[in-house]
């Protein structure tokens, strides 16, 4: 062999080991790509789960990439682990020789996620579908739309309708957050949920009557009612007897924690009117510097611990669910573990929990002791361990006393006094038993359900904004605007038409609340007035009313006050100019 | 200035000429053509490595606990660190490579033959030195790859028959990796493996020196053209754009691809993919192909063998009577070496 043809091998194969290696840096730059969650990971499609992603990329290609970018496609987990069904099982039906289910439960992700799944069974989120009976569910129904189908009373130019859907706020409104009673079609008309089924502890319907009764497509697919799905409500009640969906906060078919770990993702239900959590976390610090620093992160990190993997901001998950450095990395998936006041209802409580996680609400110490599973004191420690990554401990303790302090201040001030007044309202019957058919029922709902909320949320999570303007500002305005002279008007009425005994009662009570020291302020300049140059004149008034005292007219000098008070501007202004304007003006100087 | 020249020469009695005969061995011509010229790249890496891994000495701390935020530190925060760290990471990689392809050459052009055998072996030695120095480097980041990759490597020596659980102890200081592994990878990296590299070399040279450059007559070569040509300064000139050349290969190398930091080591978590260093590639997937014995025991037979080419190959051509029987068995040998890499690097496990 001559020396050219040996230089021309070792050109050959010097050149072809060079290009060797040049693949191999290429792979490794791609592995560490994958590895710190930058790039595609190589999916691993189980031999199950091929002939799935093979009809699907031409069908629904979506579907496949948004897998194929996931934690699950890199570990081998394909469509026939989640969505693969037991024969038994109500929804099941053969696709092409696999037996599967369109809805994925909380059940069927707890094959592999046990810890995550009775975690959140255990949390609120899980409970979140118990609205489908309450006073929010009446109003979408009711209020909003019609719980039975009506006629159209005119027609729609070009679209053929022949009956209107009243269902259609709460189906697209209230259960697309809350979670929906997934329904299948029976063969009778009727519709067959989880309550007719009465599933075992495997999810195995025991009512088979109405198993027979499943109304199934050409395919042999049972029928889901298209009221009740598509949802990924975080409270669904599914078929199974399983509650939830996880799919809410963890998007199929990616399941990105990355996603999850980010505000955008709790903010497709925590926003808005009523409890605008995102938008107060957005105006908190917290939402400034997670906007600022996000790209530093490290929202791709496998575990995302706090201390560890990253400290520049927290996001809604880091609070209320991530791991961190005092805890060991451990993640909750019940947000509520950590929250020390609930500010859900009208009055806020402490977050004293019982064995099913219920909020207790008995009053007596030892009693309420009894029942104590994990207080309110364990909870509140679980989050400063979070907060104090970041902040010093008097930081943190000084903070729970400001927020203490706002809660307790709107509780006294306003919202057990609301609970009050209505309640006294409904004792004495000057209110029908249904609901939203009154204005001062719309006012005390506003009080506490929007204004209320924003303002003790807004507190929670540093947003001065939401506590004060968007909050109690509005929660004063109701209250004294509103809800007092409505109250009073509902009395007056009654009064007139001779409920004088429950109008009095009612009068009094709201008479008693604004004489306490913090409500003082809002009549007493029309006291003044009254007690001034009149103080005469109202014992004079009140000795002739006795002297012409009509039986029927007991309530009258309350209410007479009460008017005289009301459209004695002019006087209130003269008789006490001084105190009540030096008051409004420190309270606008702070 | 004579003055001084004239004391310096009375101090050090060296002749100008002396000095011209010793440096300016004559050259064989095809080294004209630059890629014979390879055998002093890895040198010219080598030296990049001894001075970027000095600079990196000075932060680096073997220990477990704080090896890993040195790392780090040298990456993030010291001034130009990420630079010297990535030239560091890039000229072992290209270092590694170019022993392989001058070895190549030398296999490939036969040059190993008699009187030349001893420098074969020499460079064997070099080949396995600097592989070792690639793997304890390696280690030293402690990240998560590295940490498995070698704790993999004393898993896998611990099944070489009768040596293997001392190699094992000797490699990590007990039976696992523990504080004292880091310590033991660091003096083996910094300084036994740089020294033996470098007395290697200076012997690798001198045999160079008193053999000479193995001659190789090119066919297009005309009768009459002198055979050699000098050292200094024709030879020095190639290298010198040789260096060049790599130099600025490596800075776009080192800015393109800079080194990054992976995972801090986990003794409890096994990631996903274990990887070692690329130049395991060929080996780990020679393990991964057969029983674990059989494949420690056929790589030191194969290990073996390269050492004693020489005179393999002198047995091979006697009963074979093919004069180029070594060039086909290479052949054959860079494919299995290529397509064992390139397989390695294309599937996760």
């Amino acid at each position: 062999m001559t020396v050219t043809a040996k230089q021309y091998i070792i050109g050959f194969l010097g050149l072809m080991f060079l290009a060797s290696l040049v693949f191999v840096q290429m792979m490794e730059v791609e592995r560490k790509k994958a590895e710190s969650g930058k790039g595609v990971a190589h999916a691993v499609i189980p031999a199950s789960s091929r002939s799935c992603v093979e009809c699907h990329q031409k069908s629904s290609p979506g579907i496949i990439d948004h897998w194929q970018g996931s934690t699950h496609a890199n570990k081998g987990v394909g469509c026939v682990e989640c969505h693969k069904a037991a024969k038994e099982d109500i929804d099941a039906f053969d696709h092409y020789g696999s037996i599967i289910a369109t809805i994925v439960t909380p059940k069927d992700c707890g094959r592999c996620h046990k810890t995550e799944t009775e975690e959140f069974l255990a949390s609120h989120h899980a409970k979140a579908g118990n609205i489908l009976a309450s006073l929010d569910n009446f109003l979408a129904e009711t209020v909003e739309g019609s719980r039975v189908p009506f006629n159209p009373h005119s027609p729609t130019p070009g679209k053929e309708v022949d009956v209107v859907n009243g269902m259609a706020s709460v189906n697209v409104g209230c259960r697309q957050c809350h979670g929906s009673k997934i329904a299948l079609e029976g063969t009778n008309g009727s519709l067959i949920t989880v309550d007719e089924l009465k599933p075992d502890a495997d999810g195995v319907p025991t009512n088979l009557e109405m198993v027979s009764l499943v109304k199934k497509d050409d395919n042999g697919r049972p029928v889901l009612h298209d009221g009740s799905w598509p949802n990924t409500g975080i409270g669904r009640l599914n078929l199974d007897g399983s509650r939830g969906s996880c799919s809410a906060c963890h998007s199929r078919h990616d399941f990105s924690p990355r996603r999850a770990r980010q505000p955008e993702n709790c903010g497709k239900c925590h926003l808005g009117p009523d409890h605008p959590q995102k938008e107060i976390y957005e105006e908190s610090k917290h939402g400034v510097a997670f906007r600022d620093l996000k790209e530093h992160m490290n929202l791709d990190a496998k575990h995302w611990v706090l201390g560890e993997d990253y400290t520049q901001a927290p996001t809604c998950a880091s609070c209320h669910m991530s791991g961190h450095t005092r805890n060991g990395g451990k993640v909750t998936h019940d947000p509520g573990e950590r929250l020390s006041w609930t500010n859900r209802p009208p009055v806020s409580l402490v977050m004293d929990t019982d064995i099913n996680g219920a909020v207790i609400k008995e009053a007596d110490p030892v009693e309420r002791q009894k029942q104590i599973v994990s207080s309110w004191q364990d909870k509140r420690q679980e989050m400063k361990n979070v907060c104090l990554h970041c902040h010093t401990q008097n930081y943190v303790n000084a903070f729970y006393k400001q927020y203490d302090d706002f809660v307790v201040n709107y509780n006294e001030k306003f919202a057990k006094p609301g609970v009050a007044i209505m309640g006294e309202l409904r004792k004495q019957e000057l209110l029908t038993k249904q609901d939203f058919d009154e204005e001062i029922e719309w006012t005390w709902f506003y009080l506490w359900h929007h204004e209320g909320r924003r303002a003790r949320h807004g507190a929670s999570m540093m947003a001065p904004d939401y506590a004060h303007w968007h909050g109690m500002y509005e929660v004063a305005e109701r209250f004294y605007q509103q809800l007092i002279p409505q109250a009073r008007e509902i009395a007056e009425h009654a009064g007139e038409s001779g409920k004088a005994d429950q109008a009095q009662a009612v009068l009094d009570l709201i008479d008693d609340i604004l004489a306490r020291p913090e409500h003082e302020w809002f009549e007493q300049a029309k006291k003044l007035a009254d007690a001034g140059p009149a103080s005469v004149t109202t014992e004079a008034v009140a000795a002739t009313t006795e002297d012409k005292a009509a039986p029927a007219e007991t309530a009258t000098p309350a209410a007479g006050g009460n008017e005289e008070a009301k459209s004695s501007d002019a006087p209130k202004a003269d008789a006490a100019p001084k105190e009540p304007e030096s008051e409004p003006a420190e309270t606008d100087g702070k | 200035m004579s003055g001084f020249l004239a004391w310096l020469r009375e101090r050090i009695p060296v002749q100008g000429a002396q000095l011209h005969e010793l440096t300016n061995e004559p050259v064989p011509n095809h080294l004209k053509r630059w890629w014979f010229a390879l055998g002093g790249t890895p040198a010219y890496l080598f030296v990049v490595q001894i001075i970027t891994g000095i600079l990196l000495a000075f932060y680096y701390q073997p220990a477990a606990a704080t090896a890993f935020e040195s790392v780090r530190y040298i990456t993030e925060e010291a001034s130009f660190g990420w630079y010297l760290r990535s030239l560091h990471k890039w000229a072992a990689t290209l270092m590694i490579a170019a022993v392989i392809l001058h070895q190549m050459r030398v296999y490939f052009t036969a040059a190993y033959r008699r009187p030349r055998e001893l420098n074969w072996v020499i460079g064997m030695c070099l080949l396995m030195c600097t592989l070792l120095t690639g793997f304890t480097g390696y280690s030293l980041v402690f990240e998560q790859l590295s940490y498995w990759g070698a704790t993999v490597a004393a898993n896998i020596s611990d099944a070489v028959p009768v040596i293997g659980s001392f190699a094992k102890q000797m490699l990590l200081a007990g039976d696992n990796y523990n504080e004292r592994t880091l310590s033991r990878f660091y003096i083996l990296h910094a300084a036994v493996l740089p020294t033996t590299i470098i007395l290697l070399v200076v012997v690798h040279i001198i045999f160079i020196r008193l053999h000479g450059v193995t001659e190789l007559k090119l066919e297009d070569e005309p009768e009459d053209k002198p055979k050699h040509f000098n050292f200094f300064p024709d030879h020095i000139l190639t290298e010198l754009m040789i260096g060049l050349v790599l130099m600025v290969l490596l800075s776009a190398l080192a800015t393109i691809f800079p080194a990054t930091m992976g995972p801090k080591a986990d003794p409890l978590t096994t990631p996903e993919v274990i990887k070692p260093e690329w130049f395991f590639y060929v080996s780990f997937r020679w393990l991964k192909l057969f029983s674990l014995t059989f494949a420690v025991l056929s790589t030191g037979f194969i290990v073996g063998a390269m050492f004693l080419w020489p005179w393999i190959d002198k047995v091979l051509r006697r009963i074979t009577g093919i004069e180029d029987i070594s060039v086909y068995i290479g052949i054959v040998a860079t494919f299995a070496l290529v397509g064992l890499t390139v397989w390695e690097a294309a599937v996760a496990h």
